[in-house]
């Protein structure tokens, strides 16, 4: 073979490895295929959404009642709406909106991301639309005041909820157990679970990493608490602090019992399903998770079986039971490259503009709602006991708490599920665990990537 | 002696000046989509490999700091490690597995070609699906183990494939040769069948058994098959992703992150997109030495490969 075609080969093959590897820069340069109407040709009024959602009914009735009908409401204005896969969005989303491109309407999948698209400028600000469509009179003030970046309103949470720990009331009455409610009662429950073959509390993160993040939230606000959390998210309380460092020792010393996900290294093959299944067979005792699963928890209680939830447990004598922790799930702003940022924010609008629209999406299909100022007489029957129950309870409790997030910044969140897992395994101390959180902290802190916290009541 | 049939040195010139623009011409298309797809990325890549680009924000020079960052990393030198052993596992395991393969069955006629369509299945399956049942089949609590146990043979019982730092690697690496060796049997068996079929028998009347006839005959006749898929493992090897990211994305706490997966992280999910550049260029460094090292064993030492 000549040397000539020799040296191709090394082009072909050198190239081949490089396009692989560089995937990054390619994505950023080939999503013109997304539906943005930035590109010059689409009609300014038309305005672009990409969304996800958990089951086919939520979409079924998002795209009836929200967008059909506020297609259908305008002359001027027509959303498009395209799905995407729930786990992908978000990096969907940034990929595209890093290149210029994407949706009108940019999803984030919390304050803490919408914070990073309006320090890039890749969002505009909202404040002529906020007092244009009362914006702050419809929103909670805590989420209102969390969607602002250095005083201006960059985003519209669009769903909240919050963390709880649920449990099946027929495998509590058939122990003689009561929801725990302070750490002794809940180490009780533990160790009797364990002592029956049971999984105490379940826990793992197969398939979603990120569900670490979860875990940590409830620990954190239910054993430090959301006063010390509040002073260490605006930097007054460092994160390598001895209550941070005993809250994640705590955790470690579960793991080590095989109480939290049945031991270290079943928590890297559970899955979420696993868990609720385990939950409904009477295999799992505890899971402490999301309030986004009210929608899919009844699909593996059958036959008649029921879950219910419970507020956290206090797991420190300095921090009262019953936390809530606060998290926006979905948040909405506009694309600084939208052709119709009016038309656009008119969209957003529309899905918080009457809470009934809300509610009765949150009646149908258990989605969880916008932050919205509701009277609680406001709820319609339909809504499930049982969520109707906690959207009642947040607006009333003064103890609220911090999900990670959707209050801290991205990459002191990512840190927190990555290195986790070096802490289950016993390859990391919680005390260098805090010490690397405090210095990715630190780092975002200077750099004013951390969304604003409200000021704890409790 | 005057050659009458030459053609004037201009005339030639001209006919090979239009051999060389029809050639261009064919190649042209090819060309323009590997400068879009791969160079311009590509350069666009090692350009932010030299700054700090958060994948949003705008990306300021720090010159070498992402590489000297690599060095310290000890994701990064782990994850190195863990190509390297994958490297090996896959130069050694599949290999012979699919020379075995391939050999025994060049020597039957009847049931080759069941053989050789169910070696292969498992190729054809998307590797989504296979690693979604191989994550069900290695299940501690719904896998084999359980269902061994279930039939008084506790064999596998404490045993978490996936789960287990110490084990992981080793069991996304089974899976991914379960669906790769096939490939390499057809392929090491369409090569064997090239082979001078009187050479073996001249092998048979020098008293040659199975083995020598391997080592001595086959061996050396499928060598320019056998150098290139060793090249290719290795670079394959470098760039592997996706049974890794499907089954245990990286984890037990990076007990089975490679290269890739380290990657990916840091560029989509640490927002450090110019470090996740500088990772992507030094995996394409490995790779260009791999094909150098093939194009020494080709040139310098005339290895017919």
């Amino acid at each position: 073979m000549s040397p000539n075609l020799a040296r191709r080969d090394l082009l072909k093959l050198g190239g081949g490895a490089l396009a692989a590897s560089w995937v990054l820069a390619a994505c950023g340069s080939s999503d013109s295929s997304s539906g943005s109407s930035s590109g010059g040709a689409a009609d300014p009024k038309n305005v672009t959404y990409w969304a996800a959602f958990a089951t086919p009914e939520g979409q079924k009735y998002f795209q009836q009642h929200f967008v059909d009908a506020f297609n259908k409401s305008q002359k001027n204005v027509s959303v498009k709406m395209d799905v995407k896969q729930l786990m992908t969005l978000g990096q969907l989303t940034n990929t595209a909106v890093a290149a210029g491109k994407g949706a009108d309407v940019v999803y984030a999948d919390g304050p803490s991301a919408a914070l990073s698209f309006a320090k890039s400028s890749k969002t505009v600000a909202l404040d002529e639309y906020a007092t244009k469509y009362k914006w702050q009179d419809k929103l909670l003030p805590w989420a209102y005041d969390v969607s602002k970046v250095d005083g201006k309103l960059y985003s519209v949470p669009v769903g909240y909820g919050s963390l709880v720990l649920y449990y099946n009331p027929e495998t509590f009455t058939k122990n003689g157990w009561k929801v725990p409610t302070t750490l002794a009662e809940f180490e009780k429950v533990c160790a009797e679970a364990k002592s029956k073959g049971m999984i105490p509390v379940g826990a793992g993160n197969s398939g979603y990493k990120a569900q670490t993040e979860w875990y940590l939230t409830c620990v954190l606000n239910a054993a430090v608490g959301p006063k010390a959390l509040h002073e260490a998210l605006t930097g007054a309380r460092k994160w390598d602090d001895k209550v941070f460092v005993d809250a994640i020792t705590l955790v470690k010393s579960w793991i080590d019992k095989g109480w939290w996900g049945g031991s270290a290294d079943r928590y890297f093959t559970n899955t979420d399903t696993d868990m609720f299944t385990g939950l409904a067979n009477g295999k799992v005792a505890m899971y402490m998770s999301g309030t986004w699963s009210f929608d899919s928890a009844d699909t593996f209680f059958t036959d008649g079986k029921k879950w219910d939830w419970a507020p956290l447990p206090s797991l420190s004598d300095a921090v009262p039971a019953g936390v809530y922790p606060l998290a926006i799930g979905t948040t909405l702003s506009v694309n600084a490259k939208s052709e119709a940022p009016a038309a656009a924010a008119e969209f957003i609008d529309y899905m918080i503009a009457d809470p009934s629209r809300m509610l009765g999406m949150l009646a149908a299909t258990g989605t969880n709602p916008a932050p919205l100022k509701i009277d609680p007489s406001a709820y319609p029957a339909e809504v499930d006991e049982r969520v109707a129950r906690l959207y009642k309870a947040i607006p009333e409790t003064k103890n609220l708490g911090y999900a990670s997030w959707s209050f801290v910044p991205p990459k002191t969140d990512t840190y927190l599920y990555t290195e986790f897992d070096k802490v289950v395994t016993g390859g990391m101390s919680p005390a260098d665990f805090c010490a690397g959180l405090q210095k990715a902290f630190a780092e975002e802190l200077a750099s004013g990537s951390v969304p604003k916290p409200f000021t704890p009541e409790a | 002696m005057i050659k009458t049939s030459a053609r004037p040195p201009a005339r030639r010139r001209r006919r090979v000046a239009r051999g060389k623009l029809t050639a261009w011409l064919f190649i042209a298309p090819l060309l323009i989509v590997n400068v879009l797809v791969i160079a311009g990325p590509g350069l666009m890549s090692v350009y932010y490999s030299f700054t700090d680009w958060d994948g949003l924000d705008q990306a300021d020079f720090v010159w070498f700091s992402n590489y000297t960052d690599l060095i310290g990393d000890p994701d990064f030198r782990r994850a190195l490690l863990h190509n390297l052993l994958w490297t090996v596992f896959f130069l050694v395991v599949p290999m012979s597995m699919g020379l075995l393969g391939a050999f025994l069955l060049s020597r039957i006629r009847r049931g080759q070609l069941l053989f050789r369509v169910l070696f292969f299945i498992p190729y054809v399956i998307a590797t989504v699906v296979s690693a979604t049942v191989w994550r069900q089949i290695l299940s501690p609590t719904s896998g084999i183990g359980p269902a061994l146990s279930n039939l008084g043979i506790p064999l596998l019982d404490d045993v978490n494939f996936l789960g287990d730092g110490d084990i992981a690697l080793g069991a996304v690496a089974f899976i991914n040769n379960w669906q790769w060796w096939g490939f390499l049997v057809v392929i090491f068996l369409a090569a064997m069948q090239g082979i001078e079929p009187s050479l073996y028998e001249a092998a048979r009347m020098d008293g040659a058994g199975a083995w020598r006839e391997f080592w001595n005959i086959t061996l050396p006749s499928i060598r320019p098959t056998f150098m290139f898929l060793s090249l290719m493992t290795v670079i394959w090897s470098f760039l592997v992703f996706d049974y890794v990211y499907i089954l245990t994305q990286g984890g037990p706490a990076g007990s089975t992150d490679v290269l890739s997966t380290v990657m990916y992280r840091a560029a989509f999910s640490e927002q450090q997109a110019g470090y996740a550049s500088a990772i992507g260029v030094m995996l394409a460094l490995i790779s260009a030495g791999t094909v150098c090292g093939y194009l020494y064993l080709r040139r310098r030492l005339r290895w017919d490969i």
